[in-house]
């Protein structure tokens, strides 16, 4: 009988090739279902990296377009999600470089017209979203103190889930490199938490 | 305690969450932790603190999915109409290359002759024959450069307003 891990893996592998080939045809149904399906974690995604919601949902957008009209490139060999946050990635570090900005950090500078503001306080407020803001506020606040190269890596390994591999391939950048950005991050997180807390 | 074994086990707990570490290794942390107050308060935090990130939630614009898949249609729309345009194109610089290497020689001895009757320098008229096989690549480059450029303004909207 076929282990879980390896039944797992190949129905990832299936569900890849499908939208691989989907892509391929530029499927305009399978991608309003992509869209639907991965708005959450990219838009996620971007705003940790860019440190505003309103920039974000334009890369968000503009990410969707380049799937679109890079779709034929995706072979189905890696997950999606890896692909998605890698355009998505590669959309901010081109903005960047047009404004001549020098790293991700600058992004979430406090000192800029925009600072991090991931909390929409105009959208309707379930009592369960009151109850945990709190939290959220605390993480969102702490994560704006790490500085956005170890923001991102922490998102991509621990919300998204990525292997280490995968990230790798989504920053352009060595496995070694990938785990000590982890390490920092991971020291980071800690210690602007423990601030949070404190303060 | 041996300040050595308290490094260790820190960088166990950061590695067990990073990239794994193996059994032994673990069997090792497991039991300093069970003697170590320092080490496992440590332990407690770093998991704190993932789980914070983990379980953290941040809200979507409302419509998100709505807007970008109206953005995605158009776009969709826009590629496929000028695909037709796009491969006609093709098939035309395709046509011209292959006719232009077939009657390769026929051309060159036409330039040659015009070039004899006329006394044009043999470098000019050599050229001329460059141009005249170059010229279906130059144009299909220009187009495609036409293209990629008024892409590129259509992709400044992402500029605007920051």
């Amino acid at each position: 009988m076929a282990s879980p891990t390896l039944l797992f893996s190949t129905l990832m592998g299936s569900e890849a090739k499908s939208i691989a080939r989907g892509l391929q045809k530029r499927d305009p149904d399978m991608l309003d279902r992509l869209i639907e399906q991965y708005q959450y974690r990219l838009f996620r995604y971007l705003a940790y990296v860019t440190g505003n919601k309103e920039r974000a949902e334009d890369f968000f957008q503009e990410t969707w377009i380049r799937v679109l009209e890079r779709g034929h490139q995706y072979d189905g060999k890696s997950r999606f999600e890896a692909w998605l946050f890698a355009i998505a990635r590669h959309l901010v570090i081109d903005w960047q470089r047009s404004k001549k900005v020098q790293s991700l950090d600058t992004l979430t500078d406090p000192e800029l017209d925009y600072p991090l503001q991931l909390v929409n306080e105009s959208e309707p407020s379930p009592l369960h979203q009151v109850l945990s803001q709190e939290t959220e506020e605390n993480v969102q606040a702490s994560l704006q103190k790490i500085p956005a190269i170890y923001r991102e890596v922490l998102v991509l390994r621990f919300q998204e889930e990525l292997q280490i591999e995968e990230m790798a391939g989504v920053l352009s950048v060595p496995l070694s490199t990938v785990k000590s950005r982890l390490y920092r991050g991971l020291e980071a997180l800690r210690g602007a938490l423990q601030g949070g807390a404190a303060s | 305690m041996n300040e050595n074994i308290h490094n260790r086990a820190l960088q166990l707990i950061a590695r067990a969450r990073v990239e794994g570490v193996p059994e032994t290794d673990l069997t090792w942390l497991r039991a300093h932790l069970e003697e170590c107050d320092f080490c496992t308060e440590q332990a407690r935090q770093t998991d704190g603190a993932l789980r914070m990130l983990r379980t953290s939630a941040i809200s979507l614009p409302q419509g998100l999915a709505g807007r970008t898949q109206f953005r995605v249609r158009l776009r969709a729309q826009e590629l496929r109409e000028r695909e037709p345009g796009r491969r006609a194109l093709w098939v035309a610089c395709a046509a011209s290359w292959a006719f232009g290497l077939v009657s390769a020689p026929y051309v060159w001895g036409l330039f040659q002759w015009f070039g004899q009757r006329t006394g044009v320098p043999k470098m000019v008229w050599e050229v001329g024959f460059g141009l005249w096989w170059t010229i279906p690549a130059l144009f299909a480059a220009a187009v495609l450069l036409m293209e990629n450029s008024r892409k590129g303004e259509q992709s400044d909207w992402i500029d605007q307003g920051n």
